[in-house]
C-alpha cells in the first residue's frame, strides 16, 4: 500500500472492494456491500426505481425553491386551467397551480412514509426479533397480538384510529404505523427462528452475553435485510394507505397539498378536468411503482434463497 | 398431534378474544355518538338520556364487554343502528356480493399471476422478467379507485365493453330468484342467460382491477419460489438427464412449489375478501367493505363490531386451513 | 413458452368476450334514480331526520295536507278534505276524506291521524322538536291530537298560533303523516309504537308504496293500486344507491338512469351543455352557514363574527364552487320564505378584508388569533372552508381546518365543542319563524337546559329582545306590520346574530332526455307528477 501514494483514492477504493481476499472484518462488509449493490444496479427496474427515488427525494428538497407559485395562492379567475406554459400541470378548482402543490407535496408524502417505516420498522423488527429469539410466553403473546392486528382489514384499522384520533397528517402516520408493524413482526420472528439455534448464537451466550445484548448485537442484525426489503415493499402500501384515507376524507386536511387529498378532491372533476386527479394520481402510482421496484430488487440481492 | 391440536384451539380462541377486545376497544374509542345516529341530530336531550340506558350505554364498561362477547359468540350482533336489520342479516346479504368478486379476482389473478411468475423466473435478469416485473408491479401501485374510475371511464363510457356500476341491472334485480346470493351462480341455476351476461358485463371489471393487485403479489412470489426451485440439485440433475426446459419447469419444479402457492392465494384471498372498501365505492357494488365503512363512518357499532369478528373469523380460518394443508401436502414436512 | 401464452389468452378472452355494449334503456313505466342513499336509516316518519328519507316518505305517506305543487307557500287537501279554524284560533278542525284505505285494507279514520301524531311526542326522536316547538307536549298528547268521531280530527293549539304557519310547519309535514295504527298496534315490540315495523316498513296510505329497501343498494317503491286520490303516472320507482358523482354522470349519459342527484358543479356546467340532458333546480330553504361558539370570548364579541362576513367572496364563490348547487344569501330567512328580506337587502356583503381587520381592530384582535374550524365531507365544504381560511389568514386569522363524517360533526355541534363550523340547516316551512325560532330564539342558553335543538344553544348564543321579537312577531295579526318585523330582526341579525350565512342551497337534478315532466319545489319533490317519454 504505501508503494502506491500516487494513485487516485477512488482507483484505490475500488480495488480495495474488488480484492480477492478481504484483509479485515470491515473490508469484507464492504465487499459483500459492494457485491450487492453491483447485483441490485445491474437490475434495470431496481435501478430505475432507485433513481425516481433520488430525484423525489431532490425534487422534495430543491423543487418548492424552482417554482414561482404558492402552493396555497389561490385565484378564482385562473381556476380549472389545463396544462399550459404558465402552469405546466394545471390548476385545481381554487386556482392553485397543480405542479407546485406537487412538489410540497412530495415532502408531505416523504415525510409520510419513512415517518411510518421509522416507527414501524423498528417496532416490529424488536417484537419478532425478541419473540423469535425468546420463545416461550413472550412469542405467544406477540404473536397473538400480531394475529389480532393482522386480522383487522388494515384500512378499517388506520380508518378507526385516524377516526378516533381525529384526522390529520400526523394522527394518519400514527395510525398507519399501527397496521404495518405486524407484518414485519412476523417476518422479523421468522428470520430470529432461523438463528436462534445457530452455532455462533450458542458460542456468543457462552461468553456471558445478555440476551438483550445477544437480540440486539446478533439476532437483529439477521433479521435486518429481509426487514428493510418489507419495508421498502410497505412503502408503496403506505402511500396508497394514506391515500385511501385522503380518499375517505380522514387523511391530510385542507389546505395541505398531500397527494391523497389532492386525488380525492380531484376525483369530483375527473370528467370534466381531467388533469386534477391525474396528476396526483400518476404521482402516487410513480412513487409507489419506484418503491416496489426497488423493494423487488433488494429482495433479490439479500434474499439467500435466490443465489 | 392432540397437543397440537389444543394448541391451536386455544391459540384461536385467544386471537378471537383479542379481536373482540380491540374493536370493542376502537368502538369506545371513536367521538360518534350511536345514540345520535338513531335519534337524530335534532333530539331532546331527555330522549336521548332515555336512549343511553335503552342500548345499555350506561353501564359499566366491563358490562358491556361481557355482554358483547357472550353475544358475540352466539353470532347475535344485536340490531344495525343504520339498515334496522339485524346486522347478521347485513352480512349474509352484502357478504355474497363481495365472495362473488373476490372469488372472480381471484380466479383472474390466479389464472395469470401464476404463469407469468413461472415465465419471469424461467427468463430471470433478461428483458421477459424486467418486463412482467413492471408490469405486474404497476397494478401494486397504482391507487386502486383512480384506476376504477379510470377504468369507467374507458371501458365503459367510452368503448362500451364493459357494464355500468352497480352490480345487477335494476330491471332484473326483482326478476332473479336469489338462492346462493352469487349471482353469476344464480341466474346460471335459472337458466336466465340474459340475466348472467348482465351481471357478467358488470363484475368483470372491479374484478379485473382487484386480480391486477392479487396478480402482482402472487407472480412476485411464484417467480421467488420458482428460482429456489430451480437452483436445487434434483433440476440440474433433471436437466442433465435431458429433460426439457418445459418439461423440467412444469413437472418437476412446480409441483414442489404448488403447497407454498396455496398459501400465499389463502392470503391475497382472505385479503379480498375483507372487501375491498375503495372499488366498491367506485362500483357502487354493495359488498361488505362498503357496509363496514359505511356503519363506521356513521357510529353504527353493532355493525362494525359484527363484521369485524366475520373478517377476522375468515382470516383466522384461511390461515388455519393453509396451515394445515402446509402441514399435510408440503413434501418437506412429509 | 406457448404453453403460458394460450393460457393467458384464455384468462383474457373469458374477461372480455359476451360483453356486447348493449344500448340501455330504462323500461318506460319505471324511473331510475341515482341518489346516494347512505342517509337513509329508517322509514318511520317519527323518525326519519335526512332529505333523502323525507322526500321519499311524503311520496309514500300522505299527511294531513300537502304542499301545493304549483305553489309551494299554498297547502292543498290530502287526508284532510277541509279545515275550520275557531274564532280564538285555538282549535283547527278537519274533516278527513271518507274512501282512504291502508294497504293492509283497514280504513283510514280520525284515529289513525291522532295516534300518529301522538307517537311522535311520544317517541321523542328529533322529529318532536316539530311539534314541541308548537307548544305541543307527549304528556298532554291526547288532548291536544282527538278524533271526533271516524272522519273528524281536532288539533288543540296552547297559542293562537297562525293557522297558515301550523298547515305548513305541522299538518303537511312528516309528523302529520297518517299511519295504520290497527297494524302498527300489532307490531308493536316493548312499547315501540311499531318503530322498528317501520323501519324496513311503510304502514300508510299515498300514492306510492315502499316494496323494498336495501341499505347501500336501492329503495324501490311501486304505484298503490288501491289510492283514493289521482294515481301516479309512472308505475315504479328505482332509487339506486351510487355514491360516487362521476359515476352517476356515466351512468345518465350511458342513459342507463333517468335521473341523477348527487352531482357536482362542474358535472352540472358540462350536462347543461348537453341537448339530451337538462338539468332542473330549485332553491331549498336550507341554508349554508358558518357558526362560532359564543362560550368563547372572542366569538362572543358581535364584532369578530360580523368579520367573517367580509372575508368571502361571494359572486365569486358561486360562480364557481357553488354553480348550480347555492346562491348567496347571509340573511337568516332564504329567499321565498313569508317576510324575507329581498335578494339584495338579504346579501349586503361581499368580500372586504379591510373592513374586516377594522372590525377585528376595534374588537381588540387586531393581531389576530387561531382557531380550529370543522366541516363536513360535502364536496363544495371543503373549497368553501379553504376560501375563507385563505381570506382569514390576511387579517391575521389562523384557521385549521378539520374535515370529519356528518354524525362527528353533529356530535361537535351538538356537545359544544368546537371553535368554528361550517354545516347547513334546512326548515320546512315558507315563512320566517322556521329559520328565527331555531337560529334567534335560545329560550334557556344554561348548561343544564340541554336545548340541543336550539342552534343558538349550541353555539351559546343567547339574546332575550331577538326571543322576544320573534315572539312579537308571530302573533302580529296584521300581516304588513308582521313582515316589516320580520324584516328589521333579519337585519339585526346580520349584524349581531350567532352565524354567517353563506348561501341559500338549490337541489338539483339532472333529468335524461326520457324524463318528460319532474315537479318540485323547496319542501317536495311529487314523484306521482313524474311523466317519461
Amino acid at each position: 500500500m504505501t508503494d502506491t501514494p500516487a494513485t487516485p483514492a477512488r482507483q484505490s477504493l475500488r480495488d480495495w472492494l474488488q480484492a480477492p481476499t478481504a484483509s479485515s472484518p470491515r473490508q469484507a462488509r464492504a465487499q459483500a456491500f459492494w457485491r450487492g449493490w453491483q447485483r441490485l444496479i445491474a437490475n434495470r427496474a431496481a435501478l430505475a426505481g432507485l433513481i425516481v427515488l433520488v430525484l423525489l427525494v431532490a425534487m422534495a428538497v430543491i423543487g418548492p425553491y424552482l417554482t414561482p407559485y404558492s402552493p396555497l395562492q389561490q385565484d378564482l379567475t385562473a381556476r380549472l386551467q389545463p396544462p399550459s406554459a404558465q402552469h405546466w400541470l394545471g390548476t385545481d378548482d381554487l386556482g392553485r397551480d397543480i405542479l407546485t402543490r406537487i412538489l410540497y407535496g412530495a415532502r408531505i408524502t416523504l415525510m409520510m412514509a419513512l415517518l411510518v417505516a421509522a416507527i414501524a420498522g423498528p417496532i416490529g423488527l424488536a417484537v419478532g426479533a425478541t419473540a423469535g429469539y425468546l420463545g416461550g410466553w413472550f412469542d405467544i403473546v406477540a404473536m397473538r397480538l400480531v394475529d389480532v392486528f393482522l386480522s383487522f382489514p388494515s384500512l378499517i384499522l388506520a380508518l378507526a384510529f385516524v377516526a378516533a384520533l381525529g384526522p390529520g397528517i400526523e394522527n394518519a402516520v400514527i395510525a398507519i404505523s399501527l397496521s404495518a408493524w405486524p407484518p414485519i413482526a412476523r417476518l422479523a420472528r421468522a428470520e430470529a427462528l432461523t438463528v436462534r439455534k445457530s452455532d455462533y448464537i450458542a458460542a456468543a451466550r457462552l461468553q456471558g452475553a445478555s440476551s438483550m445484548r445477544l437480540i440486539l448485537k446478533h439476532v437483529m442484525p439477521i433479521c435486518l435485510p429481509s426487514v428493510v426489503v418489507r419495508v421498502t415493499l410497505n412503502m408503496a402500501g403506505i402511500i396508497l394507505t394514506a391515500a385511501g384515507l385522503g380518499f375517505l376524507g380522514l387523511g391530510a386536511q385542507p389546505p395541505s397539498p398531500e397527494w391523497g387529498a389532492m386525488l380525492a378532491s380531484g376525483r369530483q372533476f375527473m370528467l370534466t378536468s381531467w388533469w386534477l386527479a391525474a396528476t396526483p394520481g400518476a404521482a402516487i402510482m410513480l412513487v409507489s411503482l419506484a418503491f416496489n421496484l426497488l423493494g423487488d430488487g433488494l429482495r433479490d440481492v439479500l434474499d439467500p434463497r435466490n443465489d | 398431534m392432540g397437543g397440537q391440536v389444543f394448541r391451536t384451539v386455544v391459540s384461536v380462541s385467544v386471537t378471537i378474544l383479542g379481536l373482540l377486545a380491540l374493536t370493542f376497544f376502537i368502538g369506545r374509542l371513536l367521538p360518534l355518538d350511536p345514540v345520535l345516529a338513531i335519534l337524530g341530530d335534532d333530539a331532546s336531550q331527555e330522549a336521548y338520556d332515555r336512549m343511553v340506558v335503552k342500548l345499555g350505554l350506561d353501564k359499566p364498561l366491563w358490562e358491556q364487554f361481557v355482554t358483547y362477547v357472550w353475544n358475540s359468540l352466539q353470532f347475535d350482533f344485536g340490531t344495525s343502528l343504520t339498515s334496522g336489520r339485524p346486522v347478521a342479516e347485513d352480512i349474509l346479504r352484502v357478504f355474497p356480493a363481495t365472495l362473488e368478486l373476490a372469488t372472480v379476482a381471484m380466479i383472474l389473478g390466479t389464472g395469470l399471476g401464476i404463469p407469468l411468475g413461472v415465465v419471469a423466473a424461467a427468463n430471470r435478469d433478461t428483458w421477459i422478467d424486467q418486463v412482467v416485473r413492471v408490469v405486474s408491479l404497476i397494478g401494486y401501485s397504482a391507487p386502486i379507485f383512480w384506476l376504477g374510475l379510470l377504468g369507467l371511464t374507458v371501458f365503459y363510457a367510452a368503448l362500451g365493453w364493459v357494464g355500468p356500476p352497480g352490480r345487477i341491472d335494476i330491471v332484473f334485480q326483482y326478476d332473479l330468484e336469489v338462492r346462493t346470493g352469487l349471482y353469476l351462480v344464480d341466474s346460471a341455476m335459472a337458466g336466465r342467460w340474459d340475466i348472467f351476461a348482465d351481471v357478467f358485463s358488470r363484475i368483470v371489471l372491479p374484478a379485473s382491477i382487484l386480480a391486477y393487485g392479487a396478480m402482482a403479489y402472487i407472480s412476485r412470489m411464484t417467480r421467488s419460489f420458482m428460482l429456489e426451485q430451480l437452483s436445487q440439485e434434483y433440476i440440474i440433475a433433471a436437466q442433465a438427464k435431458g429433460a426439457s426446459r418445459q418439461s423440467v419447469i412444469w413437472r418437476h419444479a412446480f409441483p414442489n412449489i404448488a403447497v407454498q402457492l396455496v398459501t400465499v392465494v389463502a392470503l391475497s384471498y382472505a385479503f379480498l375478501l375483507e372487501g375491498a372498501v375503495l372499488t366498491e365505492t367506485v362500483f357502487a357494488w354493495p359488498g361488505f367493505g362498503r357496509y363496514l365503512t359505511t356503519a363506521l363512518l356513521r357510529a353504527d357499532m353493532n355493525a362494525v363490531l359484527g363484521c369485524t369478528m366475520i373478517v377476522g373469523l375468515i382470516f383466522i380460518t384461511l390461515n388455519l386451513l393453509s396451515d394445515v394443508f402446509y402441514r399435510v401436502f408440503d413434501p418437506r414436512t412429509r | 413458452m406457448k404453453t403460458y401464452r394460450n393460457l393467458a389468452g384464455c384468462v383474457a378472452v373469458t374477461a372480455f368476450a359476451g360483453v356486447a355494449p348493449a344500448f340501455a334503456e330504462t323500461p318506460p313505466d319505471t324511473l331510475v334514480m341515482a341518489r346516494n342513499i347512505d342517509a337513509i336509516s329508517t322509514f318511520d316518519p317519527a323518525q326519519i331526520g335526512e332529505v333523502v328519507t323525507n322526500e321519499i316518505i311524503l311520496n309514500i305517506c300522505d299527511s294531513l295536507v300537502a304542499i301545493d305543487p304549483e305553489d309551494e307557500s299554498a297547502v292543498v287537501p290530502a287526508i284532510a278534505k277541509d279545515w275550520t279554524v275557531s274564532e280564538d284560533g285555538m282549535k283547527i278542525t278537519f274533516n278527513l276524506v271518507d274512501n282512504a284505505v291502508f294497504p293492509s285494507g283497514n280504513p283510514v279514520t280520525a284515529e289513525d291521524v291522532a295516534w300518529s301524531m301522538q307517537r311522535v311526542l311520544k317517541l321523542g326522536f328529533g322529529n318532536a322538536a316539530t311539534l314541541t316547538e308548537f307548544g305541543f307536549v307527549a304528556e298532554n298528547a291526547e288532548a291536544d291530537f282527538v278524533a271526533i268521531d271516524d272522519t273528524t280530527f281536532e288539533m288543540n293549539l296552547s297559542r293562537p298560533y297562525p293557522t297558515a304557519l301550523i298547515l305548513q310547519a305541522v299538518a303537511s309535514n312528516r309528523v302529520a303523516n297518517v299511519l295504520d295504527s290497527e297494524l302498527l298496534m300489532g307490531e308493536e315490540v316493548d312499547g315501540d309504537f311499531g318503530n322498528g315495523y317501520l323501519t324496513t316498513n311503510s304502514a300508510c296510505v299515498g300514492p306510492y308504496a315502499l316494496r323494498q329497501w336495501n341499505a347501500g343498494e336501492a329503495v324501490v317503491l311501486e304505484a298503490n293500486e288501491n289510492y283514493h286520490g289521482t294515481p301516479p303516472n309512472v308505475k315504479r320507482i328505482i332509487i339506486r344507491h351510487v355514491a360516487e358523482a362521476q359515476a352517476q354522470r356515466l351512468l345518465l349519459e350511458q342513459g342507463d338512469i333517468d335521473v341523477a342527484r348527487d352531482l357536482g358543479a362542474e358535472d352540472l356546467r358540462d350536462l347543461n351543455e348537453n341537448p339530451d340532458i337538462e338539468v332542473a333546480s330549485t332553491p331549498m330553504h336550507q341554508l349554508y352557514y358558518m357558526g362560532f361558539n359564543s362560550a368563547d370570548e372572542r366569538f362572543a364579541d358581535d364584532r369578530v363574527r360580523l368579520a367573517f362576513k367580509y372575508l368571502m367572496d361571494y359572486d365569486g364563490m358561486a360562480d364557481t364552487v357553488m354553480a348550480f348547487l347555492g346562491m348567496p344569501r347571509a340573511s337568516v330567512v332564504p329567499l321565498g320564505a313569508l317576510g324575507a328580506l329581498d335578494e339584495a337587502e338579504g346579501q349586503p356583503f361581499s368580500l372586504d378584508l379591510e373592513k374586516a381587520q377594522s372590525l377585528l381592530t376595534e374588537a381588540g384582535y387586531g393581531d389576530g388569533f387561531s382557531a380550529r374550524l370543522f366541516i363536513g365531507t360535502l364536496p363544495y365544504a371543503s373549497p368553501i372552508a379553504q376560501h375563507v381560511q385563505e381570506n382569514a389568514a390576511k387579517v391575521g386569522i389562523d384557521l385549521e381546518i378539520e374535515q370529519m363524517a356528518n354524525a362527528q360533526l353533529f356530535s361537535a355541534f351538538r356537545g359544544r365543542e368546537f371553535d368554528t363550523i361550517m354545516l347547513s340547516w334546512q326548515t320546512a316551512v315558507p315563512h320566517a319563524h322556521g329559520m328565527l325560532s331555531r337560529h334567534a330564539v335560545n329560550p334557556d342558553n344554561s348548561e343544564e337546559a340541554a336545548l340541543t335543538m336550539f342552534p343558538t344553544w349550541r353555539a351559546s348564543w343567547f339574546s332575550e329582545d331577538f326571543n322576544q321579537r320573534v315572539d312579537d312577531a308571530l302573533f302580529e295579526r296584521d300581516e304588513a306590520k308582521q313582515i316589516e318585523m320580520y324584516k328589521e330582526i333579519q337585519r339585526d341579525h346580520m349584524q349581531t346574530g350567532p352565524f354567517a350565512y353563506s348561501f341559500q342551497l338549490l337541489d338539483t337534478a339532472a333529468l335524461s332526455d326520457s324524463v318528460k315532466t319532474w315537479k318540485w319545489n323547496a319542501f317536495r319533490a311529487y314523484y306521482p307528477l313524474i311523466e317519461k317519454n
